[in-house]
């Protein structure tokens, strides 16, 4: 099947790249979506149905195969910086990609989502997370054995409460991170976590304090193969099976303080900037999957002796119209977001010369204890959320997290119309074709629900567009554990501490250092 | 047809009601799962109740319900599994427009299906034979027979026997929706068929073609109503016992703004006049399936958004409602072709079209 959209140029898809004025190389993200477009072409359509049947029969069943493909096509790195060995690439360049992979199948598509939204904490981090994992999962990519990321965030009881910092105030939160010697065991059930039960690294949120969950909202790197860990089920899903969806259970995780990303009490804030990141690309998933329908059931009226005539009705001239019209809209309003975050709120802070003059250190320089150990000290992560305030600031990022919540909302609602639109087309006569626009149909309905409800995605743009209300959307200057406060804390959570905490501690060679 | 009581009509329509509640919903899931053992069981109860054979009179073994008695009972089993609702619309469409003779010659409890198809397009008859094929064919695996409906200028119905020489059924695998109606795609090639009744005339008892497809549309609506149905029941009572922001999420304007659309619908669900004649005007059919089945998939898709992540998950069972919806919409017609047909009846300037 020819991929009709995908012929046209990225300026002519999105006319706003033509004037360029929004800092973008068009000629590289056009490579990455050709790039992309021929993995999907040659490895992702092709077994699209048939990963979807075997996961509808063994929700835990995984094709690392085709994770293996996507690395060799460069599929799990776009987003990691440059100096960890990436491609550099933000919001803009994981949208584009999706949009490309979930024409083709949004559930497979959704491993490389998932893992891409698992990195994007780690962005945040700064420098001080390059030459840790992110450089592993680079060299992952390349041996031919490659890694995958997850993000965790949502909880039994708290769901929606999760996504937003007011509604965490009085989220029903159950996980909690106690500090202990030389860092934190997280104990915490994590649910509906995509890539949960493949992913070797996890980025992972919740609070030190669950009386104070806002506040003491931190994000954790875990290594899943801790002691403690373990995948608790995976979800039988209506649609984009291909990427499981977990419930982890952590026991008593050891998290050693260098891998807590960013400063502790900033996890609330982090998760905003983290689905301002992330809401672009879930808008181009949903328009990526209306492309798929519009694209398949077009070519079926073109080709296929069942439709004969069916082109020549008006009632099939209008509804392909609309088809072509809401797929437009909803790549306008994804670039747009995407844009406007990577050149406007968040470009700046990761391209400063600060950072950039950092990329230019040998990552052997910055492997050596004094380097590492400051890139980790409490005042590199002080200093990391001084660049941010310096290069944006609070409004910026709200405006960005609205918009981004726009094209979210939106692209959700395109896939739901397009793909029911196209099967209502087709209708169950359709042979082959039905098989595909049903399961294209079933997948689109995620996208009205993850990355946050389409309708708290709304209120989202009601705060930030219609009312101009600016949210806390940065940690602050000054951490929200004061030195008093961690010094209690930690007080506390020695008190509390055993004899088995510290020798699970020991084991991980992290103990004895607070 | 014998005229039933009042009292019969409500006794009938609390039966499927309990029957629904007590032994389809906990089957639901098995059901879409493609169980035959748990269809076979379901379906022995059906034929114990009589529905299977609602619209055939007693001296046929039937329970000698009408039309709107029959959508309403079809209507109560729809909130317990839609496929199953499904199951008893297709059989009861058949056998109706089955002659004497043919109807003697079915075993008691087999389940057939109508099928309707595009003549010329899918299949021809030809000297009492039938070629081409037939994709989806909803109940159509493990029926014992089919009745297949052509849809063209004159509606002609023809009896199938499934295990005849020259036919072959295939399940389909990919069937999204209503999967306790089991599909198949029906390969005839020179398979004998006998023509049904025509009852079009008045001369028998037996259902006109062009009723019996008006019969599935209203059927259909019946079907979506009760899923619609059921999809509210499930959400209202998740608003209730879920809370986000610290309150049930029934108080944020966002959820109660879904439900307060889903009552709407079901408010505003038309009704199949309640007589009990044994013909449907066809404008009315047409006309209840377009706005029941477009309102179901409405209810459903938001029931699921109620939910949240938790109703995207198969075991919570409200996913399976969005998909049987969307069957209803496309069964047996996509609703852009029920609007077409409903337009080209009032373009001729007739309420009920061939069959009225």
């Amino acid at each position: 099947m020819a991929s009709i959209t995908a012929e046209r140029s990225l300026r002519e898809q999105y006319p706003r790249l033509a004037s360029g004025s929004e800092g973008i190389d068009v000629r590289e993200l056009e490579r990455l979506r050709a790039r992309a477009r021929r993995f999907a072409d040659e490895h992702v359509r092709p077994r699209a149905l048939e990963i979807d049947r075997r996961t509808g029969e063994d929700p835990g069943w995984f094709d690392w195969d085709l994770v293996r493909a996507g690395a060799q096509a460069g599929m799990l790195s776009f987003l990691i910086p440059k100096p960890a060995g990436g491609a550099g690439g933000l919001s803009t360049q994981a949208a584009v990609v999706m949009e490309e992979l979930c024409a083709a199948c949004p559930g497979i598509a959704l491993i490389f989502g998932a893992h891409a939204l698992g990195i994007s904490p780690l962005l945040l981090g700064g420098p001080s997370q390059w030459d840790g994992v992110l450089a592993e999962l680079v060299a992952s990519e390349h041996s031919g054995e490659p890694q995958l990321m997850a993000c965790a965030i949502t909880e039994p009881e708290a769901g929606t409460d999760v996504e937003d910092p007011d509604l965490l105030r009085r989220a029903r939160i159950t996980s909690h991170a106690h500090r202990v010697p030389g860092g934190f065991r997280l104990s915490a059930t994590k649910r509906f976590i995509s890539n949960g039960s493949v992913a070797r690294w996890i980025t992972v949120l919740m609070p030190t304090d669950p009386r104070r969950a806002a506040e003491t909202w931190t994000c954790f790197l875990v290594d899943t193969r801790s002691e403690g860990f373990t995948v608790s089920r995976v979800e039988h899903k209506m649609g984009q099976r291909a990427c499981p969806a977990a419930e982890l259970t952590f026991d008593g995780v050891f998290v050693p303080d260098e891998r807590v990303v960013g400063r502790e009490g900033d996890g609330a804030p982090e998760t905003m900037i983290v689905l301002a990141c992330s809401r672009p690309p879930v808008g181009a998933i949903a328009t990526g999957i209306a492309r798929g329908a519009y694209e398949r059931v077009l070519s079926w009226l073109e080709e296929d002796r069942a439709a004969t005539g069916l082109l020549e009705r008006q009632h099939v001239q209008l509804a392909l119209a609309g088809m072509e019209e809401e797929i437009h809209l909803a790549r306008q309003l994804y670039m747009d977001a995407a844009t406007e975050l990577d050149h406007a709120a968040l470009g700046s802070a990761m391209s400063h010369p600060a950072v950039r003059a950092l990329g230019h250190v040998p990552a052997s320089i910055r492997g050596r204890a004094p380097v590492r150990g400051w890139l980790h000290s409490g005042r590199a992560r002080d200093a990391t959320v001084a660049l941010l305030h310096r290069t944006t600031s609070e409004r910026a990022v709200t405006r960005s997290l609205a918009l981004s919540s726009m094209a979210k909302a939106r692209g959700g609602d395109v896939a739901m119309r397009v793909t029911g639109a196209a099967l209502e087309l087709a209708g169950l006569r359709a042979g082959p074709l039905r098989a595909e626009l049903e399961k294209l149909w079933r997948d689109a309905k995620l996208c009205q629900i993850y990355e946050g409800t389409n309708q708290l995605n709304r209120l989202e743009v009601y705060r930030g567009l219609c009312r101009s209300e600016t949210i806390g959307c940065l940690p602050p200057l000054r951490g929200h554990l004061d030195t008093d406060e961690r010094a209690h804390t930690n007080a506390d959570a020695r008190a509390h501490l055993d004899s088995d905490a510290l020798q699970h501690a020991s084991v991980d060679g992290d103990g004895g250092r607070s | 047809m014998t005229e039933t009581t009042v009292a019969e009509r409500a006794e009938m329509r609390a039966m499927a009601r309990e029957l629904a509640r007590r032994e389809l919903a906990p089957r639901a899931a098995s059901l879409d799962a493609g169980g035959q053992d748990v269809l076979a069981e379901c379906w022995r109860l059906l034929v114990e109740l009589g529905l299977d054979r609602a619209l055939l009179d007693e001296q046929h073994g039937g329970a000698g319900l009408g039309v709107s008695d029959l959508l309403a009972s079809i209507e109560e089993l729809a909130v317990g599994d839609g496929g199953i609702a499904m199951c008893v619309l297709l059989c009861n469409a058949a056998l109706a427009t089955l002659a004497d003779e043919q109807l003697a010659e079915v075993p008691w409890g087999a389940r057939w299906a109508l099928v309707p198809a595009a003549p010329e397009v899918e299949v021809t008859v030809l000297g009492g034979a039938l070629d081409g094929r037939l994709a989806c064919a909803l109940g159509a695996h493990g029926a014992y027979g089919l009745v297949v409906l052509l849809d063209g200028p004159v509606p002609m119905t023809w009896a199938l026997d499934t295990g005849a020489a020259g036919s072959r059924l295939e399940r389909d695998l990919a069937q999204m929706g209503l999967r306790a109606a089991p599909a198949a795609s029906v390969e005839v090639t020179g398979a004998a068929c006998a023509p049904t009744a025509d009852g079009s005339d008045g001369s028998s008892t037996a259902m006109s073609a062009a009723s019996a497809l008006a019969l599935l549309r209203a059927g259909t609506a019946a079907i979506a109503h009760g899923i619609a149905r059921r999809a509210y029941e499930m959400a209202l009572e998740y608003a209730h016992a879920r809370r986000q922001g610290g309150v049930a999420i029934i108080e944020h304007d966002a959820v109660s703004d879904m439900l307060s659309a889903m009552a709407v619908r079901l408010a505003c669900w038309p009704q199949i006049a309640a007589d009990n004649r044994s013909e449907i005007d066809q404008a009315q059919a047409l006309a209840a399936k377009i706005a029941a089945t477009d309102a179901a998939v409405a209810s459903t898709t938001d029931a699921v958004q109620v939910f949240g992540g938790t109703g995207y998950m198969v075991e919570t069972g409200i996913e399976k409602l969005m998909r049987d919806a969307k069957y209803c919409q496309l069964f047996p017609e996509p609703n852009w072709v029920a609007h077409d047909e409903l337009m080209r009846s009032q373009r001729a300037g007739r309420t009920a079209m061939r069959g009225g």
